[in-house]
């Protein structure tokens, strides 16, 4: 999957065609083969862009960003990412007419190590959902597979679990490294920063951490896309995918498959109701 | 004293703690204004006794629980919360109960997958008219609570501050 020339072109299309602002891609560090994110502003600059299985970031991310906002941006999303792209449209974030989605039909990326990524061998949704130009040939929606974490952490007993999730917030240093990667937490003011609370404030105490963590995850309940953005940011290398990956099966198995952002105008889970939702665990 | 320690109470999460002599759960009762607060307030005028460790707080409807109150209680003073709304079909604002129950399942899926025991979190619809069911539901809860033991959440830590 190298499709660098193609983006370049693309790139200085739009450029030449005056459609965008801005064009978000991917940047080789210039110290070693891993990417960072780029926003090119002179048409000059396309030459810069690269893409290939080592272009990881979720790029949708960068439209809260202060450059690109009430902008006309070129962006690149690959199946997750445009899972993403689509829940900010839905949720009025950005606005699809000022957008150029370059779609890649995604055959997966790989971590420093070279090894494909776990989100990506579980991919359901490989191909972009939203997109004005494809790249790659299309794969269609795969079949939902439990992870393989949350199953083996699932059936462990209480405490093991409970210990387990206890050294996890421990070792949370509260940089909110994970809320501000996260491309479905746009929030100008967040409610795990405010400070009318002594214990929800950014002390870093095991106590703040599952505090935050949990408001967090449950945030993004039936929202999460599994671009594993948190997961990369973290400094601290915390299992984040756990908590997102057991509400996505809760929600899945419970309230008619749903999964976040694959259909065009679909909510999170929680914005909708159904009568037939279980009522077995209500006294 | 012998039987006192064989009867000591221990958190089922954490065996290691154990609860301190004459130790009684709270519990954080979250009510809806139009059935389940009406309800227990029914319980009272009816003089139907039920455990005192209930803390109760009335909200709009069981909608406006967010996940957050069941994770601040549970963080803070409470070893397991109680959240109460009206029936499905019975909310007073239409539907209100319906976005609720979705959000409890997750909310109490996940609390549980990251070390709570299930019953901690509780749910239940109590109608305006059902008191000796609201009393019902609190001994049950309290009486569950009882048995799992204190719930000791990072409460040291914060405490020594």
């Amino acid at each position: 999957m190298d499709y660098t020339k193609q983006i370049q072109e693309i790139a200085s299309r739009l450029f030449a065609e005056e459609k965008i602002d801005v064009f978000v891609g991917y940047r080789t560090t210039g110290f070693d083969e891993n990417q960072v994110p780029v926003l090119i502003r002179d048409p000059q600059e396309v030459s810069r862009l690269v893409f290939n299985d080592k272009s990881v970031f979720n790029l949708s991310n960068y439209l809260k960003h202060e450059h690109t906002r009430n902008k006309r941006v070129g962006l690149i999303v690959k199946g997750c990412d445009s899972r993403s792209l689509n829940l900010l449209l839905t949720e009025n974030q950005v606005k699809r007419e000022k957008l150029y989605v370059v779609g890649i039909a995604c055959d997966g990326v790989v971590d420093e190590t070279g090894q494909k990524m776990q989100n990506c061998m579980e991919c359901i949704v490989p191909d972009a959902v939203v997109y004005d130009e494809m790249l790659g040939s299309p794969k269609g929606v795969k079949d939902y597979i439990v992870n393989a974490d949350i199953h083996e952490l699932g059936s462990k007993e209480l405490t093991e679990r409970r210990a387990y999730f206890e050294e996890v917030f421990e070792n949370c240093i509260r940089c909110n490294a994970c809320r501000h990667s996260c491309p479905l937490c746009y929030c100008a003011k967040c409610c795990i920063d405010q400070e009318t609370s002594t214990l929800y404030h950014g002390a870093n105490t095991t106590s703040s951490a599952f505090h935050a963590l949990m408001t967090w995850s449950l945030h993004l309940a039936g929202r999460c896309v599994d671009c594993r953005n948190c997961e990369k940011a973290c400094p601290s290398h915390l299992p984040l995918h756990l908590l997102h990956k057991w509400n996505e099966r809760v929600i899945y198995e419970n309230f008619q498959e749903h999964l976040a952002g694959v259909n065009e105008g679909d909510r999170g889970a929680f914005y909708k109701y159904s009568l037939q939702d279980p009522d077995d665990f209500i006294m | 004293m012998e039987t006192e320690v064989k009867d000591q109470i221990v958190s089922i999460e954490k065996p290691e703690i154990s609860a301190p002599p004459n130790w009684e759960p709270v519990i954080m009762g979250i009510l809806c204004n139009w059935c389940s607060y009406a309800g227990s307030d029914l319980t009272g005028t009816s003089r139907i006794q039920y455990p005192p460790n209930i803390r109760i707080i009335r909200v709009p409807c069981s909608s406006r629980v967010d996940p957050w109150f069941l994770i601040k209680s549970l963080q803070t003073t409470a070893d397991g919360v109680l959240v109460s709304g009206c029936h499905p079909g019975d909310c007073h604002y239409i539907s209100g109960n319906y976005y609720a129950r979705r959000r409890f399942l997750v909310t109490k899926k996940l609390l549980n997958f990251v070390g709570f025991h299930e019953n901690r979190i509780q749910f239940s619809w109590v109608s305006a008219a059902e008191g000796p069911k609201f009393a019902k539901v609190v001994a049950k809860v309290t009486e569950e609570i009882k048995r799992l033991g204190p719930l000791h959440l990072y409460k040291k830590e914060n405490f020594e501050k």
